[in-house]
């Protein structure tokens, strides 16, 4: 789209920016405003300019005091805080990742606590992988049955390219686990000569590949999310 | 009121909101979520719908901000830009805007008068608002209200003072080309 001027001089994208920032955009004109925001840094500054223009009118809202169970219901949602001292916990990727993703491990972990039907011995190893604050999945490894599964939190589906698994071990050279859904979450069995290769701090990726995987058994396509695996 | 007030000690929450501190999330809910609440109420008029709406903001909040950048944004800006657009994707998933009753343009009075015991930029940059505001054709600026205040969409505004469509488009097109070369005047 360019840049196109209407009757009055002023370019249509001016005026889209203004026209959502306002707030008078419904059904597909709002999302196609919204899309293009995340997708247009010019867009999005125009945008950022409109709001800052508009926000002292904010002032005239009344100040109303939320009642103390919003609170409560946020405290509830925010993943609980880390007592453990590695780093790891304090990556904001990794929290948001599991944030977002919270009640899908929840439920993984109970279910592998009802498979086992008792406390696992081995603490599980999981992995927040993340790609620039845009692309995200939660990994979790199951040890006793020798499965990954990987839970999407924030990433958009690709028609022509599917997200790949890549386990990178100490010796840098990466080994396909397999692929994954962007809609939803996916188990996939570790080949039984990897599992000594799934250990804490060993690296997970995921790279964008043609439909059906990397033709060549190595990553092709670029890469949009990656975290080191720790124990929980 | 004001909503620079407390800038410095929101930029260095969210700060620390973006390496995962969770009471650094509560330091920014204490500091700005009657404002936000405000807001969300403004649009959607009802309570429940504001709660949830408001617990979503402070989700976009903890998961987003290494997204504000200081340097470019006033924090309030940044949480008022995620709040309405968060009341509004709400006001739009669920019905159409809740105040509908009809605008009459010759009694568009403002919400409050903000008091004016404010910092001095944030009144200022309130003033200038409302002096370009003022410029307006009194029509452009209901139309404009109904559309801030009350998350009206085009054709809820364009029903409400009981015009086409299209003339309504105008008009706040119109409006907005003024405000902007007041603003940057």
């Amino acid at each position: 789209m360019s840049d196109t001027l209407d009757d009055s001089g002023v370019p249509d994208r001016e005026l889209l920016a203004a026209e959502l920032v306002l707030g008078v955009l419904a059904g597909s004109e709002r999302a196609a405003a919204l899309r293009l925001v995340e997708r247009d840094s010019h867009f999005a500054a125009l945008v950022a300019d409109w709001e800052e223009k508009l926000t002292p009118w904010a002032a005239e809202i009344e100040d109303i005091a939320a009642p103390p169970q919003v609170w409560d219901r946020i405290a509830a949602a925010l993943p609980a805080q880390a007592a453990a001292s590695a780093g790891w916990w304090q990556n904001l990727a990794f929290w948001r990742g599991l944030s977002l993703a919270t009640s899908a491990l929840a439920a993984l972990c109970i279910g592998a606590l009802v498979y086992l039907g008792t406390v696992p011995q081995k603490a599980p190893l999981v992995a927040g992988l993340d790609g620039g604050g845009q692309h995200h999945f939660v990994a979790t490894i199951d040890m006793a049955r020798g499965s990954i599964a990987v839970v999407p939190a924030a990433v958009s589906a690709d028609a022509t390219r599917v997200p790949e698994l890549w386990l990178i071990p100490a010796d840098g050279k990466p080994r396909s686990l397999g692929l994954l859904r962007a809609d939803r979450a996916v188990s996939i069995t570790i080949p039984p000569n990897l599992m000594g290769q799934i250990v804490s701090n060993a690296v997970l990726a995921v790279s964008l590949e043609p439909l059906g995987g990397s033709p060549t058994g190595q990553p092709t396509g670029p890469v949009i999310a990656s975290g080191r695996l720790t124990t929980l | 009121m004001n909503l620079d007030a407390n800038r410095g000690l929101i930029v260095a929450a969210l700060s620390r909101v973006r390496s995962g501190d969770r009471s650094a999330l509560h330091t920014v809910y204490r500091l700005t979520s009657a404002k936000l609440f405000g807001v969300c109420l403004r649009i959607l008029g009802e309570r429940n719908e504001a709660e949830d709406v408001l617990q979503e903001v402070y989700m976009t909040v903890w998961r987003k901000a290494a997204d504000f950048d200081p340097d470019r944004s006033s924090p309030m800006t940044w949480l008022i830009a995620i709040t309405r657009n968060r009341a509004i994707d709400r006001l739009r998933a669920t019905r159409r805007s809740r105040r509908m009753e009809p605008i009459d343009a010759a009694n568009d009075i403002a919400d409050a008068t903000p008091s004016a015991d404010h910092a001095m930029e944030s009144m200022q940059k309130y003033e200038r608002l409302h002096g370009c505001l003022d410029g307006l054709a009194a029509h452009e600026r209901a139309a404009l209200r109904g559309a801030y205040f009350d998350g009206n969409t085009y054709e809820d505004l364009a029903a409400r003072m009981s015009v086409p469509l299209g003339t309504m488009k105008s008009w706040i097109r119109r409006a907005m080309i003024k405000l902007k070369a007041c603003l940057e005047a």
